[in-house]
């Protein structure tokens, strides 16, 4: 194959896994805690022989997606009067036990299990300062203080934790909500909860539409110079491959 | 291209969400109805450069890698167990709970349901009875001649019976609460069963610590929110009819590829 059209080959393959990290954005619009993705992409530059009849080595650029962005912005706080919901404003997680070890979130939708532990939707425990933190019954209406402070009638219940870490961008996704890092985790400065609400994706849908515009006509436009590429090449052989009269 | 598949996702999750807020806002008028909440994950990750992998041997990293999302699904569809409104009614057999607890009663096949739901009238045989005809357990049978019925914040059932000025008590309504209540399964016509989610059943007198108190007179409204519901089902089309430009964006990509070889 001729090198322009390897060059639009590696434009095309970077612009269908751009338009599916934007797919997953907006796929993902409504789901709590969840940071959107951006793809960049880096310059693969090789060097080829000089063609012949030409003079010094000449320089070819290919496309190549180098990673993707984590933007972690804090999304919207929406009111939802769950008294299990709850949000971070600001920095920081809440840690969660899986089977597979500690895994942190900002998806702050809890709920009690059979045994009056507070758990994600998954089942997983919500971490306190002491483990799980237990609700019974007779604690009646739960307060959860900004700092974490969980409260009922009989007075302080325990304290929810919340984590920080060095490289928020260093953090895997794991799926449900879930993030898992090596990191050591720390403990944020400032914990500010908000309990009754939850913190929305931070999807914005106008810059994904538009990002996703964006790829489609720089898709377009790139499958435009291949297909006149290879008209060029038809009509070569056709004017080269004809006998002279 | 994932992208076809994953704005599938997207529109599926919408689509439960848009069914979710129909039942809330078809319920607004329900006694007792508790509003829900779908809740969304984002689904596994392929990871294609982990973050954080090395670039050389100097020890410089990646400090982002490729993590390609593969949509979303719905993890769960919670109730949210807040206190309704009580609205007076002045009938003396409809009574709200006022704070946690749920009525019990027996269904046809002998097992316990709970309810919230407390607009109740007589059986035939003068007993205590939802509006489907099951019995409030334990069984309350009002007297023949009797000429009104008071029902106090614990529960305790009096009624003045003709010829007798002093009230007489017939029995006492039962509270039954979970340790979760969000973790019981909706059955229809109010009713709702016990499952392992929600815990063991543990009934107690009306009033008494960590039970609700019992108002006459009164019925428990849906905790519905309208403006709410109608501002998350505008967000949910509009997040629907996204998805829907994204696969007409992809299938747009898929055609300009298949036209490259003509």
């Amino acid at each position: 194959m001729d090198n322009s059209l390897l060059v639009s080959l590696s434009h095309q393959l970077a612009a269908y896994r751009a338009i599916d990290v934007i797919a997953n954005n907006i796929a993902n619009a409504s789901t709590p805690g969840f940071k959107r993705e951006a793809s960049a992409f880096e310059e693969y530059v090789s060097r080829m022989r000089p063609a012949e009849g030409e003079m010094g080595t000449q320089m070819l650029s290919f496309v190549k997606d180098a990673g993707t962005l984590r933007d972690t912005a804090q999304g919207q706080m929406n009111q939802t009067g769950a008294p299990f919901d709850l949000a971070i404003n600001g920095k920081g997680y809440f840690a969660v036990q899986t089977p597979q070890g500690l895994r942190y979130t900002r998806d702050g939708h809890f709920s009690l299990d059979a045994a009056g532990q507070i758990v994600n939707s998954s089942g997983y425990v919500l971490q306190g300062d002491g483990g799980a933190i237990t609700i019974t019954p007779d604690d009646g209406d739960i307060r959860i203080a900004p700092d974490g402070t969980v409260s009922g009638r009989t007075g302080q219940l325990a304290k929810v934790r919340v984590v920080d870490f060095a490289d928020e961008y260093a953090m895997v996704k794991q799926g449900a909500n879930l993030y898992s890092t090596t990191q050591a985790a720390q403990t944020p400065a400032v914990i500010d909860i908000r309990q009754g609400t939850l913190e929305s994706s931070n999807v914005q849908p106008v810059l994904e539409i538009s990002h996703m515009i964006e790829v489609m006509r720089a898709y377009e436009a790139t499958a435009t110079l291949s297909k006149s590429e290879q008209d060029m090449k038809r009509q070569a052989v056709e004017k080269l491959g004809a006998m002279p009269s | 291209m994932r992208a076809l598949s994953i704005a599938s996702t997207g529109m599926l999750a919408q689509q439960t969400n848009v069914e979710v807020i129909a039942n809330n806002l078809a319920n607004m008028n329900t006694t007792a109805f508790k509003q829900q909440r779908a809740e969304f994950q984002d689904l596994l990750y392929q990871n294609i450069q982990t973050p954080g992998s090395q670039t050389s041997d100097q020890g410089t990293y990646a400090p982002n890698g490729i993590q390609l999302g593969a949509g979303v699904r719905t993890a769960a569809v919670y109730r949210i167990t807040t206190q309704g409104d009580l609205k007076s009614t002045g009938n003396p057999y409809d009574v709200a709970i006022q704070g946690p607890g749920f009525f019990r009663v027996q269904q046809a096949d002998g097992t316990d349901a709970y309810t919230r739901s407390g607009n109740f009238s007589l059986s035939p045989q003068g007993q205590l009875v939802t509006q489907d005809g099951l019995i409030i357990q334990p069984g309350i049978a009002i007297p023949q001649n009797t000429l009104s019925v008071s029902i106090n914040a614990q529960g305790q059932v009096n009624c003045t019976i003709a010829g007798n000025s002093t009230p007489q008590t017939v029995g006492q309504l039962e509270l039954t609460r979970f340790p979760n209540e969000a973790g019981l399964q909706a059955l229809g016509s109010n009713l709702y069963l016990e499952t392992p989610g929600s815990g063991s059943p543990q009934a107690g007198v009306p009033g008494s610590t960590g039970y609700g108190t019992i108002q006459q007179g009164f019925l428990e409204t849906s905790n519905v929110n309208s403006v709410d519901e109608i501002t998350a089902l505008i967000t949910a089309q509009r997040a629907y009819e996204m998805n829907s430009k994204v696969i007409s964006a992809a299938d747009q990509m898929l055609q300009d590829a298949s036209r490259l070889g003509s």
